[in-house]
């Protein structure tokens, strides 16, 4: 039944985005509504959480959640091959930048690994007293939790206060070095 | 299954073929995979593998309507700077629906019964998701793609999981 829905999955999302991408010009924004809703649907029926399927496989062994984790992999391997296969557009990343460079922070790569180290290991320390990864975070907060609604508020203060206190401390910092 | 490993034994499960046990890991695989889709077919790229996220996509959201409504001149995306993108937004709408299709749906308390520590806690994990850029989904797509530092990463996200287990498991035995 699983590779069944497998099956049926992987050919209604290759044909309809090949039909969509080949014979409507549709917006980037509009994808990635589509992209979300289908992803926060699925991942309200399933429950579907990268931290708790670690947190909850280290103390109690349930790998539930953690094949989520497991899927994410063979999903991006599979769909990057075949889009590179169908479309031969999807550049292979070979050494991609950071994706903190992408944020247009001005900081240097040496200073990049332990920073993003930090933020990596910073970020799923306080997820698993969240109870959720901030996927999770989002599809509570379309369930009605308050949990969830009051982290995304306090997500979108913390993304003002980065851009205007933490990024300019950062280019600083790497002046120094 | 058993496998004997001198004194050491170890218990196989057979994997379960059936839908219900495996719809995370169906949900995870659709991840990778529109995410590849998103960026092959419709060019949300660069950056590589940036597709879904839940912690890029919001701040690029935040900002570019912050950047739109208040004038500032807040980071974004190249390839979202003109449209915001709507991945957040997505993933609310589409939970809700699943929900109230389901009679799920309900205004309640969360797991994090505290409001304030809920807040707060949005606000902490955003900021150091931010000094690496991605969430942990983004992560493993990464990681899936081959980016070396990706896995590293990955690597420093399980240990924060162990880490935190074990400052709880402390914390309940203190009291």
């Amino acid at each position: 039944m699983f590779l069944i829905a497998l099956a049926v999955f992987l050919v209604l999302a290759f044909s309809i985005s090949w039909a969509l991408a080949t014979y409507v010009p549709i917006n980037i924004g509009v994808v990635t509504l589509i992209v979300g809703l289908v992803l926060g649907y699925m991942g309200q029926r399933s429950r579907f959480c990268t931290i708790s399927g670690l947190r909850d496989f280290y103390l109690v062994k349930d790998s539930y959640r953690l094949k989520g984790l497991i899927g994410i992999i063979i999903g991006g391997i599979i769909g990057f091959n075949l889009v590179k296969l169908i479309s031969g557009k999807l550049d292979f990343p070979g050494v991609p930048e950071f994706p903190m460079l992408s944020q247009g922070l001005a900081v240097e790569p040496i200073v990049l690994l332990p920073l993003s180290i930090i933020g990596a290991f910073g970020m799923a320390f306080f997820s698993v007293m969240a109870e959720g990864c901030p996927f999770r975070q989002h599809v509570m907060a379309g369930e009605g939790y308050l949990s969830g609604i009051l982290y995304l508020f306090g997500l979108l203060l913390g993304v003002l206060f980065f851009d205007i206190v933490i990024t300019p401390f950062l280019q600083v910092f790497t002046i120094a070095f | 299954m058993e496998i004997k490993l001198g004194k050491i034994n170890i218990t196989l499960k057979k994997p379960s073929l059936k839908l219900v046990p495996n719809m995370a890991l169906l949900t995870g695989i659709a991840m990778g995979v529109l995410a590849a889709i998103a960026q092959g077919f419709f060019n949300v790229q660069p950056p590589v593998g940036d597709g879904v996220c839940a912690v890029s996509h919001p701040a690029n959201l935040i900002n570019w309507l912050s950047n739109t409504i208040f004038g500032t001149e807040f980071t974004i995306h190249g390839i979202f700077v003109g449209v915001p993108v709507l991945t957040s937004v997505g993933f609310i709408l589409g939970s809700t629906a699943a929900s109230l299709k389901n009679k799920e749906f309900k205004f309640r308390k969360g797991p994090v019964r505290d409001s304030i520590f809920a807040f707060m806690l949005g606000f902490i994990i955003i900021n150091f998701g931010l000094l690496w850029g991605s969430c942990p989904i983004r992560t493993s797509i990464l990681a899936s793609y081959g980016m070396i530092w990706s896995m590293l990463v990955l690597f420093a996200i399980v240990l924060g999981v162990i880490a935190s287990c074990e400052y709880i498991k402390w914390k309940v035995r203190r009291m």
